[in-house]
């Protein structure tokens, strides 16, 4: 079963419409800001600022999680779980086997993408829908860890992870340079490289990509293992962050996972990601929750617009795409436009 | 295709046969290691927690049945638990007044979910992960996380009221459970549903008005977990706002292992009672057995895996034979 919208809009948005989306993106963005400062001048005190580019960080690599797995036509539900298996394994390798900083981040790395490797290999052996086997396995991993660990908190580790985690370059957190980083790697990742564009074309079409020789399957795995890799990257953001590995970490990442790369124009159906759209979404959720924090809205309401701007955002999205196929009804076959699962 | 198949099998292509063994495995297992199993509290312990997720399986099922999912079950339910303490309490509405209303509510959030999903031709996924947050938002928003606890005597009391091992809980359930069974059977929306979720194409072709059936599906998906939510309000004896948090892996969990399949149109209701019955006993036979509860997490994980890997493996056998 594919989770296509609809066939038509699986086709990759024209440049202009992609550029038409960011743009659109960064408007609604600075229109906040210049709200949430001219409310809550504290908005832009430098202590918000960095509070802000650390959350950013973290939101930005969860929603790029999310993303190379959309691209190929799938989804992760167990980014969350892959995320705290990951802070957990550091937290052990640091505070009670005693590695070098280094080598527990680059296991926990490791480990993270193999339990999206593990996913995507499942995905792919079964043939079932990836939904089904990251909601099972996302219950799995939770529960994994947490018989290890016993919800044990590691709070004794090295003083230089929270002294990161301090760590100011001018108003910024390092991390936001880091998840910058990331973003870049990915850009290349899927412009340049011949991988990046398989499993783009994984996503697009399986089947023709299948005849055209790309090697869907594998792309479908290294898309996960990827992904779990990056739920790593976000897990430790937060190690370092919060000073402490915690196993409550991940457990609210869904809804931001799939608002960043929505938002930012990636296609659930597949075939098209936006690196920098990405971005732009993660900026514009963690905008509006460090803005509604400042206006002390508190938190209980963050979930409701939060939830509000997602449909918001996928409405125009949809109604851009009908725009889209009814300019070109004329070169393409309008037949197939309602998708099974629409 | 039948008469080719050995007893073997034949029993292996049976929906149920996997999850019956797989129960009376557990009963006997149980039963032989723990003596506090088949007390006649314990019984009522599990027929009691029996109760909530077998409504809650069924308000994803419906809408497995038609090719979509529910991600805002869990949601909805908190709000409509809220709600129904909320007005129980403050607004000192009469339970089947309250009842009613929450019920309304849960329906109207189905609604919501329906007529946003077929309008705009979204993925249901994303269009219910939205109202999610949403529903929740809006929970969190009204309670700021604090539970209603004064509720009338009466409705606490029918949450904890039994008959010998039977739980007063467990009659709105079974209630349920026949109605849907009879509804997915015997009705014509019932099999204009499973039409739809089997082939939505063919179904528009045969005049089914296709999108009208989606609405209803997630309408009454709604619906069920209002009903959840206020089983679980009258069970708890309070009315807490985080009552639908860990609903989500559970509500896929209990239809999945009972067979449905996500493209929609193959769902069913016994199999379903049957997976939530497993589900149950194996909840139990941990807390007997002393076992860490994260074990439950993991099993529940694995058991879906299994689960699907079984029917798979049902496919394929049955598209060889």
């Amino acid at each position: 079963m594919t989770l296509s919208v609809s066939s038509q809009s699986r086709a990759r948005p024209s440049w202009l419409a992609e550029q038409s989306n960011l743009i659109g993106l960064a408007v609604i963005i600075v229109l906040f800001w210049v709200l949430f400062t001219s409310l809550a001048p504290g908005f832009v005190s430098s202590f918000n600022l960095f509070a802000l580019s650390r959350s950013l960080a973290v939101d930005i690599v969860i929603g790029f999680s999310t993303m190379v797995v959309l691209a190929t036509g799938g989804m992760n539900l167990a980014i969350g779980s892959i995320g705290v298996c990951a802070v957990m394994a550091s937290g052990y390798l640091m505070q009670t086997i005693g590695l070098p900083i280094p080598v527990a981040m680059a296991l926990a790395l490791l480990l993270g993408a193999f339990l999206g490797w593990l996913n995507g290999f499942v995905i792919v052996r079964s043939g079932v829908n990836s939904f089904i086997i990251t909601l099972a396995s996302a219950s799995l991993f939770l529960g994994g860890m947490l018989i290890l660990s016993k919800a044990q908190t590691f709070n004794a580790l090295p003083p230089e992870i929270a002294a990161f985690g301090r760590m100011r370059w001018g108003f910024l957190s390092p991390l936001l340079f880091v998840a910058l980083g990331l973003g870049a790697a990915l850009i290349v990742l899927f412009r340049f490289t011949a991988l990046g564009r398989e499993i783009l074309a994984a996503g697009a079409n399986p089947r023709a990509a299948e005849l055209s020789g790309v090697p869907v399957g594998r792309a479908i795995i290294i898309a996960h293992t990827l992904s779990g890799a990056l739920a790593a990257s976000a897990g430790l953001m937060l190690v370092f962050r919060l000073g402490a590995a915690m196993p409550s970490i991940g457990q609210d990442w869904l809804l931001p996972s799939f608002l960043a790369p929505v938002l930012g124009g990636t296609l659930l159906a597949g075939g098209f990601v936006s690196v920098v759209g990405t971005i732009l979404g993660a900026l514009l959720v963690t905008t509006l929750r460090s803005g509604l924090l400042v206006m002390q809205v508190g938190n209980f309401w963050l979930q409701l617009f939060l939830g509000l701007i997602l449909l918001f955002a996928v409405m125009v999205d949809r109604y851009r795409g009908v725009y889209a196929e009814r300019r070109s009804l004329g070169r393409k076959n309008p037949r197939q436009t309602s998708g099974r699962s629409a | 295709m039948t008469n080719n198949m050995t007893l073997g099998q034949r029993f292996l292509a049976n929906e149920w046969s996997a999850l019956a063994v797989a129960i009376l495995v557990g009963l006997v297992v149980l039963a032989s290691m723990s003596p506090a199993f088949l007390t006649e509290f314990n019984l009522y312990v599990m027929l009691r927690s029996f109760c909530v997720v077998l409504i809650v399986a069924f308000a994803q099922m419906l809408t497995l049945a038609v090719g979509h999912m529910n991600l805002s079950v869990g949601a909805l339910g908190g709000l409509v638990a809220i709600a129904v303490g909320g007005m129980m309490e403050k607004w000192g509405f009469p339970v089947p007044v309250a009842v009613l209303a929450g019920l309304a509510i849960g329906a109207a959030g189905g609604l919501i979910n329906g007529l946003l999903t077929v309008r705009t031709g979204i993925n249901g996924f994303i269009i219910t992960l939205a109202t999610a947050s949403a529903f929740t938002g809006i929970n969190l928003g009204i309670t700021e996380s604090i539970p209603f606890y004064n509720l009338p005597a009466g409705f606490v009391a029918f949450g904890t009221g039994r008959l010998y091992a039977l739980p007063y809980l467990l009659l709105p359930p079974v209630l349920i459970a026949l109605a849907l069974a009879f509804f997915l059977a015997r009705t014509v929306p019932g099999r204009q549903l499973l039409a739809v979720g089997g082939n939505p194409h063919a179904a528009e072709l045969s005049g089914i008005p296709r999108d009208r059936v989606i609405v209803m599906a997630h309408t009454l998906s709604g619906l069920l977990a209002g009903a959840a939510a206020i089983l679980a309000v009258a069970q708890l004896g309070s009315a807490q706002p985080s009552i639908g948090v860990d609903w989500l892996l559970m509500s896929f969990a209990a239809p999945i292992i009972g067979g449905a399949a996500l493209t929609g149109g193959h769902i069913s209701v016994a199999a379903t009672a049957l997976a939530v019955v497993l589900i149950v006993i194996i909840q139990n036979g941990m807390v007997l057995a002393k076992v860490d509860p994260y074990w439950v997490q993991f099993l529940l994980g694995a058991l879906i895996l299994a689960a699907v890997g079984l029917n798979r493996l049902r496919a394929v056998r049955a598209g060889g034979a």
